[in-house]
């Protein structure tokens, strides 16, 4: 676990690091999560200490996010001139994008080769 | 006895206490994509807020430290994304150009309904990384000059709306393959979407989380590039 965050941390910071070098408008912990990632394909030594810690971060994302989204409510009087924008993007735009990209994918992906009866 | 309010041990207490009670709520619910622990939990924390004298800015500040740990949540993500990527080397092709179409098509689609419909630069600006999991969401918000509170509720009620109609639209569309359902579910959905895929069984699972991660490494380094040439030709 503490071998798990130190290198995440580690990671972080690089991204902070290439951030400030190059000045890229790119979000730091992203940067941060690719360059683990390549280190990860180039076989980062120790690199699968980090799955305790990792796995635990992941799991909990809906906590770690809650403090910001419920702002959704409580900072509502900034947001309510907008609501039918809102609703409608927010519900009908992610049905149309389901919509569309499973077609897409029906389209792409190769048949499974092991199920004739589908 | 009013100024423990204003410690941060009462915000955190307060924020645990309703996500546990959440989760097991969601739990004996089998999982219902309504009844998510976001959505739970934000019931006991709206009301109390107010009861106690707690402004939003305080209780965000009291739970500094969870916002803190997005960070290396994101960093995280690259393990998930590291182990799928090795189990999918075969289909990289299509999974590729429906994560370049598809992060397009998610992003543009609710930027372009929500500018339609009169909404001003910040709120179409908060929208646009809605289909992105919530910690890369909330880094991205930020080159948009979004709100971080719309972006993040955004984010949560586009994956619950995606988990609860993800069954109607596959059955509608004729779906069987597995690998479809889940990466359609984690393009369009990220996380919700990809506890949703793991119903469908393992492979769906496990292709919803490689197109979560993907969508949000596509859409991170290129919506901040692009972002200001859609904003000064949209406004």
């Amino acid at each position: 676990m503490l071998d798990g965050l130190l290198i995440l941390l580690l990671f972080q910071f690089l991204g902070e690091v290439v951030i400030h070098l190059t000045g890229l408008p790119l979000p730091a912990p992203v940067v941060g999560m690719v360059l683990l990632l390549l280190a990860l394909m180039f076989n980062l030594p120790g690199g699968e200490r980090i799955a305790e810690a990792a796995g635990a971060l992941i799991r909990h994302i809906s906590l770690l996010i809650f403090p910001l989204g419920v702002g959704i409510v409580l900072q509502w009087s900034r947001y309510q001139d907008y609501a039918l924008a809102l609703t409608v993007a927010v519900v009908l735009g992610t049905v149309i994008a389901l919509v569309l990209v499973t077609l897409l994918l029906k389209w792409l992906m190769p048949a499974p080769p092991e199920r004739p009866h589908d | 006895m009013t100024e423990l309010v204003h410690t941060p041990l009462f915000g955190l207490l307060l924020t645990l206490a309703s996500y546990r009670m959440a989760v097991w709520i969601y739990g004996k619910a089998h999982s219902l994509p309504v009844l998510h622990p976001f959505i739970v939990a934000s019931i006991p924390v709206i009301v109390v807020l107010p009861l106690v004298g707690l402004s939003y800015e305080e209780y965000r500040e009291q739970t500094g430290i969870l916002s803190f740990l997005l960070g290396p949540a994101t960093v995280a993500l690259a393990w998930p994304l590291y182990r799928q990527l090795r189990t999918v080397r075969q289909v990289w092709r299509p999974v590729l150009i429906t994560t370049l179409v598809g992060a397009a098509l998610a992003a543009g689609i609710s930027i372009g309904l929500a500018w339609w419909l009169g909404a001003p630069e910040p709120v179409v600006g908060s929208l646009a990384p809605k289909s992105i999991t919530t910690p890369i969401a909330v880094e991205v918000v930020k080159s948009t000059d979004g709100f971080v509170s719309l972006a993040a509720g955004a984010v949560a009620i586009t994956g619950i709306v995606g988990a609860l109609l993800a069954g109607p639209v596959f059955r509608l569309l004729r779906v069987r393959d597995d690998r479809v359902r889940g990466f359609a579910l984690g393009l369009v959905a990220h996380a919700i979407g990809t506890a949703r895929a793991f119903e469908f069984g393992e492979k769906a699972g496990a292709f919803a989380g490689l197109a979560l991660g993907l969508t949000g490494l596509v859409t991170a380094l290129a919506l901040p590039w692009l972002w200001p040439w859609i904003a000064g030709w949209l406004f």
